[in-house]
């Protein structure tokens, strides 16, 4: 939720000019239109019921009970800012799971980024069967947070798995992929650039929507398709890439799945996302009012990534519509 | 036309369907009268295992089922993982299943100080869960602040299980009853020496550091589960150097193997890759028929002192949620699966060795080989065995994942036994003091 109230703000900035609102006559006509906005409502409670009942108040009980301690089954008791100071001060594994998964969101985010944006720009280039590739491509990410997956994984880098079988066939040592704590976040991390299909179809729109005269008139010129790809694809792709980079930085610090299924955080804690610890703290030691405290650690950590992200927009975005 | 035929299908479909429905209905009520008045009940009842366990307790619900037509019950079963993190949830919402397979232990405690579980006995008074003649030391283990809050599905013991073949190839002898922790290495080391392949399985702390304590005369938690039961690190360090010299000989496997094993059907032992494997005996089964010909045995866990160090566990439990509106009728399956002797033609002793003497007596005749050398396994461990330790705190989870997480980091290298040893204590009694 957060990139969107950004993005609004942020859209601000931009068009300072706005269309001042009228100032709405009072009255009988107000009365009237409410009357017939009821139908209105009613088609649209189901959404306004699920936003309240399952969105709002969720998130809103869930930062009342990260100020308690509260077990799952008795009654939530009131400790003011305890779970914060433990989680600072005491707890070593907050910190060790911290420390993974900025490392794990740091790494793994721009290699997605740039794999998708390479793939895009190959798609881009194709013309016939796009449609296949675009789709064949796509197909990890829409299995992408799924157990199978992990499942697959699991079996992929394991010491009987295929990557060593193969390892071996070729003559190269095996190793113990998942078993070496050196080693096994990189598993997870090659598994979450493999998911790219959703950034790389952003991007391919993205490219799509450059106009091809820019590259006619430049070739006209003299540029090579590397210098046309600096001056030409990237600026233009500026504002697609602000986009995916908020949406995966998100994505890359809530990441549960892999963690989870292929690893189980270990071995000795090397890939323990934030996500998974927060998880154990609640359901496996029972000490959901902990776990509340941890959420929203992480989400005004997200916020702050957010924001710095468009704070520092301005100097590399470029939007089409300020050039003229 | 084809819409015709369609509905006609549908419409005779139906009709057969609630023609044999109510039949069934009244045979049943013929078969129980007392039963006829009673409304139709639905018990939810959850339990954790592996397939073949799943499997076995569904046949066991529908012999159940049969007996009591009345009473419906509805399965919900998973894999250990995730299992307690389910029913933490439903307890959250008020919503715990009417029959729980509980664990003794951490989640029992757990459970206990919620005042989540029914109180027994008042159904073991009224005879509605007949327990005639079940030694007090298995009833004792389903007790709590004076309550009964579980009825043992069966008795369980640590086992020593040997590969014999593997032992016979390298020409040493299996181990005895009364072997010490040096020839348990002496022995281990042999078998790679002479064959390449490990000599044991790495042990799993949790439940092996606590048995090693209580060899040597000391406890994992003190009485009233306030602190470490032992006061030496020296212990725990003995513990650790004992591993990590086997893992650095490359007598037993890291932690690098170790994680890739899932389940049972999966263990080393069972390929004949390692000739030693420590777990409970209710998996002697499932190892067995895993490992297909190959002889494997069971002798109590190496120490001096095994006898004290040795015990019997419920192997697991069955419990009824407070919350549960059925209570009754949840006693009677409770009841059922104590004394019927179908349940364990079924399951055999894969949620252990039954409670009740007479069960145990009328299964001899027709044993599979296995369950007979888990049953005379679990008689040995009768005689030469302390009571089980059930001080430990509602945090122990917690704890014993400390426990486990320390253990990898020694395994690894990333600690020294010593520095191991002083770690687990220090977490263990900041968790304890957040009590």
């Amino acid at each position: 939720m957060i990139p969107e109230r950004q993005e609004q703000e942020h859209e601000h900035d931009y068009h300072e000019v706005k269309p001042k609102k009228q100032g709405k006559k009072r009255g009988r006509k107000k009365i009237e239109s409410d009357v017939n906005n009821v139908a209105g409502y009613g088609f649209i409670s189901p959404f306004l019921i699920g936003f309240f009942a399952l969105t709002l108040f969720p998130i809103l009980y869930s930062f009342y009970l990260s100020f308690t301690d509260y077990d799952l089954m008795g009654q939530p008791e009131w400790i003011g800012l305890d779970n914060y100071v433990r989680m600072f001060t005491q707890d070593q594994t907050f910190w060790e799971a911290m420390k993974v998964t900025f490392f794990y969101a740091g790494v793994a985010v721009p290699i997605r980024l740039v794999f998708a944006l390479l793939v895009a720009l190959a798609l881009n280039k194709i013309v016939e069967m796009v449609g296949l590739y675009r789709t064949l491509l796509y197909l990890p990410s829409v299995v992408g947070g799924s157990i199978a997956v992990s499942i697959m994984w699991r079996q992929l880098f394991g010491n009987d798995g295929a990557v060593n079988s193969i390892l071996s066939s070729l003559g190269l040592p095996t190793h113990a992929w998942l078993g070496d704590p050196d080693t096994a976040i990189w598993t997870l991390i090659v598994l979450y650039g493999w998911q790219f299909g959703s950034s790389m179809l952003i991007f391919l729109a993205g490219l799509r929507n450059i106009p091809k005269t820019y590259y006619e008139a430049s070739s006209v010129d003299g540029a090579g398709p590397l210098k046309q790809f600096f001056i030409i694809t990237l600026p233009l792709l500026t504002p697609v890439i602000l986009f995916n980079t908020v949406m995966q930085v998100i994505q890359g610090f809530m990441a549960f799945t892999p963690s989870f299924v292929v690893t189980n955080g270990g071995p000795v804690n090397s890939t323990l996302l934030y996500v998974l610890y927060m998880y154990r703290r609640a359901f496996e030691y029972f000490e959901m009012g902990y776990a509340s405290a941890m959420a929203w650690v992480m989400l005004v950590i997200i916020a702050i990534f957010t924001a710095l992200i468009f704070k520092s927009s301005p100097h590399w975005v470029h939007y089409e519509s300020e050039s003229k | 036309m084809k819409k015709w035929l369609l509905f006609i299908v549908t419409l005779i479909f139906g009709l057969v369907l609630t023609a044999c429905s109510s039949g069934g209905e009244e045979a049943a009520g013929e078969q129980n009268e007392q039963e006829e008045n009673g409304d139709q009940v639905t018990l939810r009842m959850s339990w954790w295992g592996s397939q073949s366990r799943h499997d076995q307790t569904q046949e066991i619900i529908k012999k159940f089922e049969d007996e009591y037509p009345n009473i419906n019950i509805q399965a919900e079963f998973t894999g250990f993982d995730g299992y307690f993190e389910k029913m933490a949830a439903s307890a959250a919402g008020n919503n715990l299943p009417d029959i729980m397979q509980q664990n003794f232990g951490e989640y029992l405690n757990q459970y206990a100080d919620k005042d989540l579980l029914a109180d027994l006995t008042e159904f073991v008074d009224s005879g509605a869960i007949d327990v005639e003649g079940v030694s007090d030391t298995i009833m004792e283990s389903g007790k709590k602040n004076g309550k009964l809050l579980g009825i043992p599905t069966g008795t369980n013991a640590l086992t020593a299980f040997y590969n014999k073949d593997m032992l016979e190839e390298v020409g040493v002898e299996a181990p005895s009853e009364d072997w010490t922790w040096e020839q348990y290495k002496e022995l281990a080391k042999q078998v790679h020496e002479e064959t390449g392949k490990f000599g044991t399985r790495l042990m799993e702390p949790k439940n092996l550091f606590e048995y090693y304590l209580r060899e040597k005369g000391y406890k994992l938690f003190n009485e009233d589960g306030t602190a470490l039961g032992y006061d030496d690190d020296k212990l725990l360090e003995d513990y650790f150097k004992m591993n990590l010299d086997m893992v650095e000989a490359g007598v037993a496997p890291g932690y690098d193997v170790i994680q890739q094993i899932k389940g049972v059907e999966d263990e080393l032992i069972v390929h004949g890759e390692a000739p030693f494997d420590f777990r409970w005996s209710n998996q002697a089964t499932a190892l067995a028929s895993a490992a297909g010909d190959k002889q494997i045995e069971m002798t109590l866990l190496p120490g001096e002192n095994n006898e004290q160090g040795m015990y019997l566990k419920p192997a697991m439990l069955w419990s009824i949620s407070e919350n549960s509106k059925h209570k009754e009728e949840a006693a009677k399956f409770i009841n059922f699966f104590t004394n019927n002797i179908e349940v364990y033609k079924i399951g055999g002793s894969d949620r252990g060795v039954p409670i009740k003497a007479e069960i145990r007596e009328q299964m001899q005749a027709d044993l599979s080989e296995t369950d007979k050398k888990v049953f005379e396994y679990i008689e040995l461990v009768t005689e030469n065995s302390s009571p089980i330790d059930s001080n430990f705190p509602p945090a122990s989870s917690e704890i014993l994942a400390k426990l486990e997480q320390v253990d990898e980091q020694v395994m690894y290298g990333q600690l020294t036994p010593k520095e191991g040893a002083k770690e687990f204590r220090s977490m263990a009694e900041d968790i304890l003091s957040r009590e």
